[in-house]
């Protein structure tokens, strides 16, 4: 019933925001283009999901723009905490642009228009149209694009007391601590989603304590620009340049949150790629650096769980099979990393497999749009 | 010998003059004492080498009187000052200059400073700082070249690497002991 009600909301939500966007959008000349990959599949999971920069109902649908033709990305909502989040990542944007301690600058898509129409706020950018998409590009490629995209992120420290004021009212600022209580906040969650879990809660706890014991080195990597969800879909690369998408999941945080997040999206999808990226990190960045980067894993792992987790009562059949899997997947992950030894290609393959025959057509097809 | 090293960055500041210290303490511990006052907060370590961290989420002049007092209680058992550029250090090492007579070396490190105190107070603060020194460098290593995955091991490049440093190191150590004498 619950499984039923959360996957029910979204769709009631996405007609209702559909019915009421679809004029506006016309009348300020922008069509809807008929497939919408962003608004099906799993999405309904993950409104209200997010860890960083807010978080609500939402939609981001594709579109054009009537005069020219160009490809746009439309993100609209008229829910108060998806608003925000758009506000945030138009925020976050502008003020990019201005921080003088940023020794690089990050590209994002040209900005068409920011308005709001009644309840609705409407925020639309340019399509980056891709030659192909991250994941098909040779290795080699993949890796040297990905590194380019942190580099810039990196660039951007805010160490001094005037960093801190120009932008504490527009990014948020995690220290130590606050990734120790969003940690709690993920131990509780999936305590709550799973209370049956005995060999989570103990993973978690061990992944908590782990965490807590190396805080210093966790905080000596603060204070950086970082993408909370930098994962392909939030790509595009367009003549070799990367443009980084949703602005609001960019915070000044741990320097390796958006390299974990990467590298824990790559075990999965592109085993070699994450490979190479921790032995990057081996052979140029110091033992601190890397034990960082381990430790932002771990945090990463712990959001994920959470999610996955609360996943278990708002799915049924199928779905819901996937998401225990995916619990015990990353379940194994986070004791691969928390006893510092390569997880076996054969757990990989073992779940890839289950997952694919776990997962619905519609799913599938929002996948491969996504990446 | 007893050396200070004093710099506006310092890792995990990716910056330069940041990476250069770091490397040249690790490089100069193994023959001298090294200390290093720097804007940090939480600064990487060095084995052997003691650091001073003046955290720089102070506002600016209590960070400015912070390193000034830093830098003073670390010179008074140092035999030669390393400074590199940049007002947050040189307004300092100036000031330092007043009340003690160490000698002190500066190096243009961070070229983007410099090009800043072209004019104005800038301007007088970095040549308050390099009339007192006894001389001002812009010597380097060349950088450390990347090893990356999908590409041959730079080999021939760390060889370079190395040995520009073991010239620079050669450079400081004849540098540091004629200004002593």
């Amino acid at each position: 019933m619950h499984a039923h009600n959360t996957q029910q909301e979204w769709e009631d939500y996405r007609q209702r925001e559909l019915r009421a966007a679809i004029p506006v959008l016309e009348k300020l000349g922008f069509g809807l283009e008929d497939e919408q990959p962003h608004t099906g599949g799993e999405r309904f999971l993950m409104a209200g999901a997010r860890d960083v920069g807010g978080g609500g109902y939402k939609l981001v649908l594709l579109g054009t723009r009537r005069a020219d033709g160009k490809r746009v990305v439309i993100k609209t909502s008229s829910d108060k905490e998806g608003i925000r989040e758009i506000c945030t990542e138009r925020k976050a944007r502008e003020t990019l642009q201005t921080l003088k301690f940023a020794y690089r600058m990050l590209r994002a898509p040209e900005e068409i228009l920011y308005a709001t129409h009644g309840a609705h706020i409407i925020f639309i950018t340019a399509y980056i149209e891709q030659e192909q998409s991250f994941l098909s590009r040779p290795i080699a490629e993949q890796f040297s694009l990905a590194l380019q995209a942190f580099k810039a992120q990196e660039s951007v420290h805010a160490t001094a007391y005037s960093h801190a004021r120009a932008i504490r009212t527009v990014f948020g600022i995690r220290g130590v601590q606050e990734y120790l209580d969003s940690f709690d906040a993920f131990c509780a969650a999936a305590a709550r989603n799973d209370s049956q879990d005995r060999a989570l809660a103990q993973s978690l706890a061990k992944a908590r304590a782990f965490i807590a014991e190396h805080r210093d080195t966790i905080e000596q990597y603060c204070g950086f620009l970082t993408h909370a969800d930098f994962v392909p879909h939030n790509l595009r690369v367009h003549e070799g340049n990367v443009y980084l998408l949703d602005s609001a999941s960019l915070h000044f945080g741990n320097k390796y949150e958006s390299w974990a997040r990467f590298a824990n999206f790559m075990l999965l999808y592109n085993r070699p790629l994450e490979r190479a990226l921790l032995q990057y990190v081996h052979d140029n960045r110091t033992p601190e650096e890397e034990l960082s980067l381990r430790l932002m894993r771990i945090y990463k792992l712990g959001k994920l769980l959470e999610y996955h987790t609360g996943a278990l009562s708002k799915t049924a059949g199928n779905l819901n099979t996937l998401s225990k899997k995916r619990v015990e997947f990353w379940r194994e992950v986070l004791e691969s990393l928390l006893d510092n030894r390569p997880l076996s290609d054969d757990v990989i393959s073992r779940y890839q497999r289950e997952r694919d025959s776990l997962r619905s057509i519609e799913e599938k097809k929002r996948q491969e749009a996504l990446h | 010998m007893r050396i200070v090293l004093a710099t506006p960055l310092y890792p995990p500041e990716i910056a330069e003059p940041g990476p250069y210290i770091k490397e040249l303490a690790k490089r100069l511990v193994k023959l001298h004492g090294v200390t290093i006052v720097a804007y940090a907060r939480l600064p990487e370590k060095v084995p052997g080498v003691r650091i001073v961290a003046v955290d720089k989420r102070q506002p600016l002049l209590r960070r400015l009187i912070s390193f000034f007092f830093a830098l003073l209680h670390a010179a008074r058992e140092a035999d030669i000052i390393y400074a590199m550029n940049g007002a947050s250090v040189e307004l300092p090492v100036a000031l330092l200059s007043l009340f003690m007579s160490r000698p002190l070396i500066v190096r243009i490190g961070d070229m983007a400073a410099h090009e800043r105190a072209r004019s104005g107070w800038l301007r007088s603060i970095e040549r308050s700082a390099f009339t007192r020194a006894r001389r001002v460098i812009t010597d380097g290593p060349a950088p450390r070249p990347e090893i990356l995955p999908f590409e041959t091991f730079p080999a021939e490049q760390l060889g370079t690497h190395e040995r520009s440093w073991e010239e620079h190191l050669r450079m400081l150590e004849d540098l540091f002991t004629h200004a002593r004498s």
